[in-house]
């Protein structure tokens, strides 16, 4: 029954916070067609500009505000200096980055250093709740997660501009003859899912040591979170993908070692990409 | 006459939309047959089934008497049911001969008479002189050529052509319906094609079968189906304008 | 009824299937030469470290196969070649009554081969695009390196693996022990030009033709009746077993392996590699093996975390403009001197 309990909870927490880190991609990926190989790189980015903002002093929520901000700007040179000339070749644009994040992480080890950091979280302690202690922080960060991707939900379903973007997706024909500015509009939802990949990499700062390539844990998670759950499925979808990939992780991690845990959750996205490659739950 | 191709209550529908309906067909061994009907009749649906590229909601295929329904595309092109798509599919970066030859490689040809068999077809779709040229920068119609050229390449039986007329000059368009008629004649090869161009179909003088809202409207000769009502009505008066 | 192609049209297929392929044997015949030689003009450390690049360009080149002529990309070579070490690590423990090191090496051709052909074909049957390709490589990386860290009753864990320098022995004809520099050397390079003679010739044959027709159109492939999931599957079967089998070499020579030598970082970069060397040129993805990884090797000494943006940076330079890499490039000297020249 312990257990039981303290699965479920660990499920939900692994899931919400999993979803956070890869709505970001989601968007990117899911919106615009780009496979964002740079997404563990805007992770990282936003992990370390949070720390910079607090150690300079910055109290944690305009932190990581700040650190979204510049994930953001970031995501919208890059997009604009070079993406933007390649979505017709979404291999080159899988290519570039990779690149991106090969050079990002070069930046910011220079900037940085390799060392790693810690971001002291701003809410200790734990909910007691008798047979499992839940960690405020991560409680609270599954709430945000939640939160924000209902926000999002309600931007694309309920406002002019979601579904502009809805439309555009749809249909870029259509979209053009709407008047909709296509180049623009890509631009925004590239700076959008950057900056959610920044927010993202600030909120879990604090969850682990940064590091310059903390990224990259997230990177092929995401992933197949955002395949699993199905592309362009942005707010279902990533829930969906988020509960197989972490919801399995949990279960295994019972029996067996945490890395291996992982290691049989890839094999099991493997085979669910084989057989659903449009998501667990669309046929092709 | 040996009977090539027959198809038993043929169906397809996508989603409710029909696209073919009940069409049972039968294609004699080394005999040309025109497929004609106005746009959306379901004529590239038709071959696409004949061809594997499509699985039939309903209906069989038997080739050479034997059901090759439940066959792949490629189990099929290895019967010798090959396909010309209705835009050309052919390798663009590649040159002619090497085209040709990737045609050639997939039969037992030896490699000892390689060359001189691409050399065949080559010569046959009028592309020898110009052999080193990657297919890209050939014209439209040569590229629909090539493609049939591929199709013969491989040592196909039954011929799958998809408008392999469209953006011709009124000259090439000519010398296609030769060589096809040369192929049928010469090869004994089978060819089932969709044509729009009248004037292209009265040259062939084959049998004609007119697709209208996928189900066969008339079977007969060229002339038969042109003085027939129905079909002036749903074809050449829609295209007559 | 035809006129004898051989007299109308002499260079028809002997040139036509030589694109950058055959313009490069000469340059491939001075290159290994000069590997040949080196030892005897030079010694100490490049000649011990040296075998180690040409594994690391055997493994290029096993990607250059899958990415140049079949036109897939895969993220994940590296894991095959630490599973070759690995595999080499625990072979050598061995006690058949034949040398362990070629159980190693044997096994590692057997591992890498077999694992790539089970992965290829589930994947390729399904017809997964290019992109998940791309996806599943780099997680199967991240599998072997977790796997090598997890099980570490087996290989050592984040310790990682030592493992002994082989010997070669032939027979009644005795034993040629691999430990000094020079030997180890000259058994390195013949494999390396020996896969590099081999792959070249398999692309230029039957199969490497009907993996280009693979990359140019797969529609048209099916429809001529080629099985594109087999031949696909094939490739890749052949680029592990090279990747798995220059680990395997890699291992016994570096005495050591970690799982980090499967990681993402270095998987990737074996694509940076080829992608600077020429993805279209087997010597090109050789090349850009051991050049790229001795330079990084140089001046990571040096200045490391500059020389590292400075080779991100010309990564990006050469996917937005040199498709070709430097192999490419090369390749387009002469034409463009041609072409300038006329008037
Ligand atoms: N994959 C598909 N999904 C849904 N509907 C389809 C599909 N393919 C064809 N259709 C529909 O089936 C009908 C028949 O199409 P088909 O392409 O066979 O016509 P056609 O006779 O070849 O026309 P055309 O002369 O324009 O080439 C059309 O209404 C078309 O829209
Ligand atoms: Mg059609």
């Amino acid at each position: 029954m312990e257990t039981a309990v303290s699965v479920v909870v660990d499920a939900t927490l692994i899931t919400l916070i999993l979803a956070l880190a890869a709505f970001g991609l989601a968007i990117i990926y899911g919106l615009v067609g780009v496979i964002n190989m740079g997404h563990g790189a805007f992770l990282t980015l936003g992990a370390y500009l949070t720390w910079a903002a607090t150690t300079a002093g910055v109290p944690f929520v305009p932190a990581v505000l700040l650190a979204a901000l510049g994930v953001g700007l970031v995501g919208l040179a890059l997009e604009h200096l070079i993406i933007r000339h390649f979505y017709d070749r979404p291999f080159d644009t899988l290519l570039l980055t990779w690149a991106f994040f090969l050079v990002m992480t070069e930046i910011i080890k220079i900037v940085f250093g390799t060392d790693f950091r810690n971001v002291a979280s701003p809410l200790a302690g734990a909910i007691d709740l008798g047979t499992v202690k839940i960690p405020i922080y991560r409680a609270t960060i599954a709430l945000v997660s939640l939160a924000l991707i209902g926000g999002t939900a309600f931007v694309f379903y309920r406002t002019t501009l979601g579904i502009k973007i809805r439309a555009l997706i749809q249909n870029r024909e259509v979209a053009s003859l709407l008047g909709l500015d296509i180049a623009l509009m890509y631009k925004l939802v590239f700076g959008v899912g950057a900056c959610a990949a920044g927010l993202a990499g600030g909120l879990i700062s604090p969850m682990l040591s940064v590091d310059p390539y903390i990224g990259n844990v997230f990177l092929v998670r995401s992933f197949f979170v955002v395949i699993v759950g199905g592309v362009g499925q942005l707010l279902g979808g990533t829930l969906i993908g988020s509960f197989f990939i972490g919801g399995s992780e949990t279960l295994f991690a019972l029996f067996s070692k945490q890395v291996f845990a992982q290691t049989v959750v890839f094999l099991l996205a493997i085979i669910v990409l084989r057989f659903r490659p449009a998501g667990l739950l669309r046929a092709r | 006459m040996t009977e090539l191709l027959r198809t038993e209550g043929l169906a397809k529908r996508f989603a409710g939309l029909v696209a073919n309906e009940d069409i049972d067909f039968r294609l004699e061994a080394g005999t040309i047959r025109c497929v004609i009907g106005p746009n959306g009749a379901g004529k590239t649906t038709f071959i696409s089934m004949i061809s594997g590229h499509l699985s039939p909601t309903e209906g069989r295929i038997f080739y050479k008497g034997r059901d090759v329904t439940p066959l792949s595309v490629v189990k099929r092109a290895r019967v010798g049911i090959a396909r010309k798509f209705q835009t050309p599919t052919v390798f663009d970066n590649l040159t002619a001969y090497q085209n040709v030859e990737l045609a050639v490689l997939g039969t037992s040809c030896p490699s000892h008479k390689r060359r001189q068999r691409i050399f065949e077809v080559l010569d046959l779709i009028r592309l020898s002189e110009l052999w080193d040229m990657p297919v890209q920068f050939l014209s439209h119609g040569q590229r629909q050529w090539l493609e049939v050229g591929l199709l013969i390449g491989v040592e196909a039986e039954l011929l799958l052509l998809d408008e392999p007329t469209a953006g011709m000059t009124a000259e090439e368009t000519g010398s296609t319906a030769k060589l096809v008629q040369r192929l049928a004649r010469d090869y004994r090869l089978s060819v089932i094609i969709i044509e729009h161009d009248i004037n292209f179909i009265r040259d062939l003088r084959a049998p004609v079968t007119v697709l209208h809202l996928g189900r066969v409207l008339r079977e007969g000769s060229f002339d038969e189906v042109a003085a027939d009502e129905q079909v002036r009505e749903v074809y050449l008066g829609q295209d007559a304008g | 009824m035809t006129v004898d192609a051989d007299k109308r049209f002499p260079a028809a297929g002997r040139i036509t299937w030589r694109d950058i392929g055959a313009s490069e044997t000469g340059v491939a015949v001075v290159v290994l030469a000069i590997f040949a030689l080196l030892p005897m003009v030079v010694s100490g450390y490049p000649i011990y470290i040296l075998p180690q690049y040409m594994l690391f360009g055997m493994m290029a080149m096993s990607l250059g196969l899958m990415w140049g002529f079949v036109g897939i990309l895969s993220f994940g070579q590296a894991g095959f070649f630490a599973l070759g070490a690995y595999t080499m690590g625990l072979a050598m423990h061995t006690n058949w009554g034949i040398n362990p090191a070629y159980v190693g090496l044997l096994l590692s051709l057997v591992v890498g081969g077999t694992l790539a052909a089970v992965v290829g074909y589930f994947l390729f049957s399904a017809g997964v695009r290019a992109t998940y390709f791309v996806l599943v490589t780099l997680a199967l990386s991240i599998m072997v390196e977790q796997v090598a860290v997890s099980q570490s009753e087996i290989t050592g864990g984040w310790n990682g693996m030592f493992i002994d320098r082989m010997s070669l022995t032939f027979g009644p004809l005795g034993d040629v022990p691999l430990f000094d520099d020079a030997p180890a050397y000259y058994a390195v390079l013949p494999v390396v030009a020996l896969s590099y003679v081999l792959l070249r010739w398999l692309v230029s044959a039957r199969f490497g033709k009907i993996l280009a027709g693979i990359r140019e159109n797969e529609d048209r492939m099916t429809a001529l009746g080629y099985n594109i999931s087999v031949h696909k599957t094939r490739a890749f079967a052949l680029s592990g077993a090279i990747a798995c089998f220059a680990g395997a070499l890699y291992g016994t020579h570096a005495n050591f392996v970690a799982p980090s030598l499967g990681g993402v970082l270095f998987s990737t970069e074996v694509v940076v590699w080829v992608a600077i060397g020429g993805r279209h040129s087997l010597l090109g993805a050789l090349l850009g093996g051991i050049l790229v990884a001795s330079l990084s090797n140089y001046l990571s000494t040096v200045t490391p975390e500059y020389w590292q943006l400075v080779l991100g940076l010309i990564f990006i330079a050469v996917i937005v403009f040199f498709k070709g890499g430097v192999a490419g490039a090369v390749a387009q000297l002469p034409r463009l001197w041609r072409t300038g020249r006329q008037p």
